[in-house]
């Protein structure tokens, strides 16, 4: 059971969080075209190393986080606010995954199409 | 104009494989002559007409098909591992085909036609026990779902039908289908065509047969780059040397986007860990294979009497295969609601595999910008039970250059165009 | 000759370390025959003292077995024990009234038919089933009913009970897995200097190896034991095992036969792991060396220093280490006769063990041969290095000690012990007491780090394989012969040789297989035994209930403050996700008519509902819903519908404004906690800037439906402070007062059910009060309850979609018909480039109403639209037969080239006929113009 640093509440069972995924920055709605608007939707990097992705504190501050993590060892070396990304990184965005629309579990009603 | 061009017998020769038969088992045993080796070991050539990074049951699939079907032998499997190290040998082996969309089904249906035959046509007993497949509704919404797939797969001419309750009680009788659950079955999928089969069998069957029909396996083999030059693959750099060619195709499952990024082809795919155990043996009490998809559960009883179970992905990305305590804890917790009186079996092992998981639940197969690299990837949850169909049509694309009808809606370019492919009712928990 | 010696033949006089209490004799029964034993007995010594020499048959060859490590990783001892199956008989204590059975044998234990399969051994070799059984295929299934016979699995039942386990957490400093004389004294250690400390112990009791020891070993026992009880910061877990290692040091601990449960999981967060597993001792591997009464030098020590039990009359030895010898000297002292010591470390051996259902004689490398029938082996030691695997270390072999060595370990895993090397007495302290302490202040996270004394990896005869085949996984019946066949055909790593033989695959998880079927596999290939590497150690190190896994049934149920008057009232229960609502409380078409014809009211508390406020709720909703919201006065309420990034819908629901910068935001009650999700996402990353707060309220507020002509009649008997008069409170609008004598209510006019209709919102705890009053007030007016399923209907007969229902997860807003909601003439909102998109496109399939020509068919949902023989061009999403029209009504996807209205369509009904339903206008099968809803 990893340990994921929330920076609100301090370091808390990872099952008390949602995974939301890797920062993308949301294309401009009046002048992006189809390809940008959908490598927005669905590409990932993927990489296996330290990788800046974002949490949401699901069972506890209800806030969204960014996280540095290692995805082979996961290890989690920092976390961090929105408003304190670190240099390059890039802007957190909660909105992106369907995640909240996947997976849903007996709470949600059922299977979803 | 296809891969291979003239076919030299003499570089790649088939082999006659001494045949597997109970009178081949007695008369050796008698001798007490041993067998021969089931695939051979090779130096890396320098060159080959295709190289296919990943020796799970899709690249193997793939070198076999290519000699048995299309006479291309000059091919090489690389696996930087032992061949089924991957996916191949951590999933839970269920084998179906009650998949959501027309071309789901379709696809899914050849997949178990070619399982059908493979022990036969492989001389490799892979087991496949056509046992029955359950997947259980416990709510309006679900039960709906069971309907819809049904209704498709009829359409399509595969065997499957939604029953009742009492119907399910009568196949697996340890099932709780009591009104007093916490979450009372409501119906089923039953799909008999459905089943179990010996995975590592496959693995080496494919391998054998390749074998055979002269393809080189080259295990503990890592591609470290792909050369690419004007657009087109030149060649494949390996951690025992150089391989010129100018086909490339990427069968790999877990580190695929790694494998892709070589070429600089990008795919919406992310790897989540999937996570699977096994009990010790009971007296075997479980005829069919169980799926729950809103408790994330699927669970099947081997020969010998082990419970094998499985759930979803894990909730987040990691190429972490270590397994987590809180993944047994609900899983048992989610059986247990199922079959209460389980409660005294104990859990043996656990482990996991990595899955790459798409935006649509479907893979992504066929050719890409660059010339001469193919995915066959994306695999997500459910790319076992493909392995024979993945591997027919990935050896007719790389023949023929043209891409069968059977995977023509699985092509990289769908996501960028906006056609994904239903399949998130059928994939989810189904396995 | 005294009862109990004719019962108990093999039981020996008092021994001084014996567990067993002579004044508690105990009674039980082995394969219906009545036996006896005493209190600290395991099931295995009680009967080995009473003569049983044979305790199962062997899973594929069905050989005879006995007891070969009498510990709890005992292959041979694995036994039915009333209804739990794979009971460990050499670990499980006796109990008074125990039905003992052995498993895997057919009729019986003495005589197994399928012994015979001893004979054909040789052309069933491991893996053999892969080279056969292929044809014909149609005979598969009758060859897997012959497999299954072969399972050498216990006993369940579907009428067996689901049994109590409970879970605890705990937090100590240090966990010490092990409490042999170093787990003990790194214990001792850490406590000393200032940690809570976690001891666990698979055995019954402390002490590891000096519970078998002679008098120095036991004092010492003693000693340590009293130590610890003298310890207040040290807790104990005895019969327990720390099964598993996960990430942070999250450790998975299985407390075994407590006195109310049958096992409990203790989760632990532990700042430091101390791992003192110590060693678990190997067989080897020679001919016969499986028959009953070939056993290891540990065995022998247990049965007779623990148990009082005497394992044999006359023995052979085979000793590599001082272990080995200290067996051969108990057997001396208790009158076993010792008739040859084979000493490895001169150079001898053992070749072969011979005898049927149990050895009659050994044969020696010099080709003497002795009759014995008890044969003990001390052939070396295996590491358990499991935890320390989970921990990421990848032991090193070192060939001087035949033994693997822990190598990397992270910071919060300490080894100690035998498992991190040999040396003296001395020594084994010395680091163990180090490793305590530094364990202790790596916990505290502060101190000058201590010091821990290496420990030699010590010298140690490799004698793993000997100079005949013999087993080398029990419990799988896996030979060296097997191995090496395996590994001449290519599966020669060691992945593929486990997974091809199943070799460490069994009930004992290769503690006792796994070196010597890499020592095999080494001599099979030429590599090193190093080079070969072992197999991944999983977890649990321990097999672990389903039961304690799962721990207590805690499966949390939502309803609202109105179930139990439901309940009360003969409502059928439905389970919509973790809620409990009422679907029906009679007749539903009976329901329906009530709404329609008087007045209804249904319990609606699960509706999501999210109070916003703040002067940027506006542009929120802008942003997230399809349609326009800056316009939206005080007191107005319009309907919305969401879609995510990608187009497709999310979810609908009514928002009403409340005040200046107050609103209320509704949602479908599956899609509740997504939305709030949704919301907080956008709000927290994307437009941090933006003033709204959002509080969830879905379960602050009970909320219900008064639906019917009668509505507006009904509220204005119970409604303080609002004009219910209809130009005063219009359809789509919302209103705040007092309801049944109730504060801070609000209801607004909306109409999912076609009727006049007020949806009243209170606070939850006055929720019932409203309800009860409500029913009261309205009975003259013919007030009824309606349910779920009478709502479905009414909704459908008024054509609204069920967001997930008539709608999936590619549905992207024009496909789901609500062309008119949707502004893309907004600069921004949540998905919507793709709508520019997609209303540039036809081909995507669309929501329409449906009618079957036969009004009397009512199509099941998920019935396909087809044409030609197969090709699908819709489904149908909502199906029922309609009480206000007397005739079946639907919702459906087609193919934009059937959408228009009055197209003909065939639908294929899961029974196999095909009949046709004509498109309709609008969704709305019943006042389509919504006239009822306004008035």
């Amino acid at each position: 059971m990893i340990l994921l640093p929330c920076p609100w509440c301090g370091p808390r069972n990872v099952s008390e969080f949602r995974y939301v995924g890797e920062p993308r920055r949301r294309p401009d709605v009046a002048t992006t075209t189809p390809q940008q608007w959908r490598a927005y939707l669905y590409n990932h990097t993927n990489a296996a190393g330290w990788v800046r992705e974002q949490w949401f504190h699901r069972t506890g501050c209800r806030q969204y986080f960014g996280a540095e993590r290692h995805t082979i060892t996961d290890e989690v070396r920092r976390t961090w606010r929105p408003e304190q990304a670190p240099a390059g990184a890039e802007p957190l965005l909660g909105v992106t995954d369907r995640a909240a629309t996947t997976e849903a579990g007996p709470d949600a009603g059922g299977d979803v199409l | 104009m296809g891969v291979g061009g003239a076919h030299d017998g003499s570089r790649n020769g088939h082999r006659p494989t001494a045949r597997y038969s109970a009178f081949a088992l007695f008369t050796r045993g008698l001798r007490k002559s041993p067998w021969p080796r089931a695939w051979r070991a090779h130096d890396l050539r320098p060159s080959y007409d295709v190289v296919i990074v990943g020796g799970g049951v899709h690249g193997l699939a793939t070198a076999y098909y290519l000699a048995a079907n299309h006479g291309i032998t000059d091919v090489a499997v690389l696996d930087k591992g032992y061949i089924g190290s991957g996916g191949s040998g951590r999933n839970t082996a269920i084998v179906r085909s009650n998949y959501l969309t027309p071309e789901g089904v379709r696809f899914y249906d050849r997949s178990v036609k070619l399982y059908e035959r493979l022990s036969a046509d492989l001389n490799f007993n892979v087991m496949f026990s056509q046992r029955g497949h359950l997947t259980l509704a416990h709510n309006d919404s679900s039960l709906r779902t069971m309907r819809w797939r049904a209704e498709v797969n009829k359409l399509e001419g595969v065997d499957s039908e939604v029953i009742s309750p009492e119907d399910i009680k009568r196949l697996v009788p340890y099932m709780d289908t009591s009104a007093s659950a916490r979450y009372p079955i409501l119906g089923a999928l039953h799909h008999p065509p459905g089943g179990t089969i010996r995975h590592d069998a496959v693995v080496w069957g494919y391998a054998r047969g390749a074998d055979a029909h002269g393809v080189h396996i080259h295990q503990g083999t890592e591609v470290t780059g792909i050369q690419v030059a004007r657009d087109r693959v030149t060649a494949v750099r390996t951690t025992r040397g150089d391989i010129a060619t100018p086909v490339v195709v990427n069968c790999t499952a877990g580190w695929s986007t790694l494998i892709s990024d070589m070429v600089g082809v990008r795919t919406p795919v992310a790897t989540f860990p999937l996570q699977a155990a096994v009990t010790e043996p009971v007296k075997p009490f479980l005829d069919t294979v169980v799926v729950s998809g809103s408790l994330h559960v699927y669970v099947s009883q081997t020969d010998r009497g082990e419970l094998v179970f499985g759930a979803s992905v894990d909730p987040f990305t990691s190429y972490s295969m270590r397994g987590s305590l809180e993944f047994i804890e609900e899983l048992a917790g989610h059986v247990l609601a199922l079959m209460p009186s389980l409660s005294k079996v104990r859990l043996l092992r656990q482990w996991a595999g990595l899955c790459d998981m798409t935006p649509d639940y479907s893979p992504i197969m066929g050719p890409t910008p660059v010339e001469g690299f193919y995915l066959d990837v994306g695999w997500g949850t459910y790319g076992f039970k493909a392995g024979p169909v993945s591997g027919e049509s990935m050896a007719e694309l790389i023949a023929t250059t043209k891409t069968p009808e059977i995977i023509a809606t699985f092509d990289l370019a769908r996501f960028a165009d906006g056609r994904l492919v239903g399949e998130k009712g059928a994939a989810s928990v189904g396995h | 000759m005294s009862l109990t010696a004719v019962a108990a033949p093999m039981r020996l006089d008092a021994q001084p370390g014996e567990v067993i209490e002579r004044g508690r004799p105990l009674s039980f029964r082995w394969n219906g025959a009545p036996r006896v034993g005493f209190a600290g007995d395991t099931i295995a010594s009680a009967l080995a003292a009473s003569g049983v020499r044979v305790f199962s048959r062997s899973f594929k060859y069905h050989r005879p077995r006995g007891l070969l490590s009498a510990s709890y990783h005992d292959p041979g001892c694995m036994l039915q024990v009333d209804d739990e199956p794979n009971v460990r008989g050499a670990h499980r204590r006796l109990r008074d009234g125990m039905d003992v059975a052995s498993q895997n044998t057919w009729p019986s234990l003495r005589f197994d038919v399928r012994a015979a399969n001893q004979l054909v051994g040789r052309f069933i070799g491991a893996g053999f089933y892969y080279k056969t059984f292929m044809k014909p295929q149609v005979l598969l299934p009758a060859y897997q009913s012959v497999l299954k016979r072969f399972s050498a699995g216990g006993r369940t039942s579907p009428d067996d009970p689901r049994d109590y386990y409970d879970k605890r957490y705990a937090h100590p400093d240090v966990v010490v897995a092990g409490a042999g004389p170093a787990g003990i004294t790194a214990a001792l250690a850490a406590a000393e200097s200032g940690a809570q400390v976690l001891l666990v112990e698979e055995e019954h009791d402390l002490g590891g190896h000096l519970r078998w020891g002679g008098t120095e070993d036991l004092a010492r026992l003693h000693q340590l034991r009293d130590l610890i009880a003298a310890q207040p910061a040290i807790e104990v877990m005895t019969n327990s095992v720390v099964v598993g290692r996960y990430d942070g040091n999250w450790l998975a601990i299985v407390q075994r036969e407590l006195p109310h449960a049958c096992e409990r999981l203790v989760k632990a967060r532990a700042k430091v792991l101390v791992v003192a597993a110590g060693l678990i001792e190997r067989p080897y591997v020679f001919q016969g060396n499986d028959v009953p009464g070939v056993m290891l030098s540990t065995a022998v020590r247990r049965l007779i220093n623990l148990h009082a039990v005497r394992p044999g009359h006359r023995a052979v030895v085979l000793s590599a280490n001082p272990e080995g010898d200290a067996a051969a000297e108990d057997l001396a002292r208790i009158g076993v006769e010792v008739r040859r010591v084979l000493d490895v470390r001169r150079g001898e051996d053992l070749v072969a063990a011979r005898g049927g259902g149990g050895v009659r004689s050994v044969q020696c490398h010099d080709g003497a041969r002795i009759d014995c029938d008890l044969v003990v082996t001390a052939a070396g030691w295996t590491a358990p290095t499991s935890l320390l695997n989970m921990a990421g270390d990848k032991p090193v072999y070192v060939a001087e000690a035949a033994r693997f060595l822990p190598s990397r370990l992270p910071d919060d895993v300490l080894p100690t012990g035998g498992i991190a090397g040999t040396g003296d007495t001395d020594a084994l302290i010395a680091h163990a007491r180090a490793t305590g302490a530094e364990a202790a202040r790596r916990a505290a996270g502060r101190g000058e780090a201590v010091r821990i004394p290496a420990l030699p990896a010590g010298r140690h005869p490799e004698h793993f394989i000997g100079r005949t085949h013999g087993m080398v996984d029990f419990s799988e019946d896996v030979s060296s012969k097997d191995l090496l066949s395996a590994a001449r055909e290519g599966y020669d790593s060691v992945e593929l040789v486990k997974r091809y033989t199943t070799v460490t695959m069994g009930p004992v998880q290769g503690k006792l297989e796994t070196v010597n079927a890499v020592a095999v596999l080494s001599r099979a290939t030429g590599r090193t035994i190093g080079e070969t590497g072992t197999t991944v150690w999983r977890p649990p190190y321990a097999p672990v209930t389903l039961g304690a896994l799962a721990g207590r049934i805690l499966e949390p149920v939502r309803y609202s403050p109105m179930q139990r008057w439901h309940e009360a009232h003969g409502a059928t229960p439905l389970v919509a996700g973790a809620w409990i609502r009422p679907d029906r409380y009679g007749d539903p078409a009976q329901e329906v008519r009530n709404v329609r014809e008087r007045v209804g009211i249904i319990d609606v508390t699960p509706l999501g509902k999210l109070d916003l406020r703040g002067p940027d709720v506006p542009r929120l909703l802008n942003l997230l819903y399809v349609n326009k919201w800056s316009k939206l006065d005080v007191g107005r309420v319009r309907y919305g519908v969401m879609c995510a990034e990608d187009g497709v819908v999310l979810d609908d629901g009514v928002t009403g404004r409340l005040g200046e910068d107050r609103y209320l935001m509704s949602t479908t009650s599956s899609g509740a906690a997504t939305v709030w999700e949704w919301v907080e996402g956008w709000l927290q990353t994307e437009r941090p800037d933006w003033q709204v707060h959002v509080i969830p309220m879905t379960t602050g507020y009970a909320s219900m439906n008064v639906a019917g002509p009668r509505s507006r009649e009904l509220l204005q008997r119970v409604t303080e402070g609002v004009d219910l008069d209809p130009e005063a409170f219009p359809y789509m609008h919302v209103r705040e007062g007092r309801v049944a004598g109730v504060d801070d209510c609000f209801m607004w006019r909306i109409g999912f059910t076609g009727e006049l209709s007020y949806e009243i919102h209170a606070p939850a705890m006055y929720g019932l009060h409203v309800w009860e009053t409500l029913l009261d007030v309205g009975d003259d007016l013919g007030i009824k309850p309606f349910g779920v399923e009478a709502q479905r209907i009414m909704r459908l007969e008024k054509g609204h979609a069920i967001v997930g229902q008539d709608t999936d997860g590619l549905t992207q807003a024009f496909g789901a018909g609500i062309d008119w909601a949707i502004k893309l003439d907004k600069d921004d909102f949540a998905g919507k480039p793709e709508l520019v998109w997609q209303r540039d496109r036809d081909d995507y399939f669309v929501l329409v109403g449906l009618q079957p020509e036969d009004g009397s068919v009512v199509p099941p949902e998920a019935s396909q639209i087809v044409e030609g023989r197969n090709v699908i061009v819709g489904r149908v999403t909502s199906s029922r037969m309609s009480p206000t029209l007397g005739r079946s009504i639907c919702l459906g996807f087609v193919a934009p080239h059937l959408r228009a209205a009055g197209t003909r369509v065939t639908v294929q009904l899961p029974d196999g006929r095909r009949i046709t339903a004509r498109v309709t206008e609008q969704h709305a099968h019943v006042d389509p113009e919504g006239v009822r809803m306004r008035g």
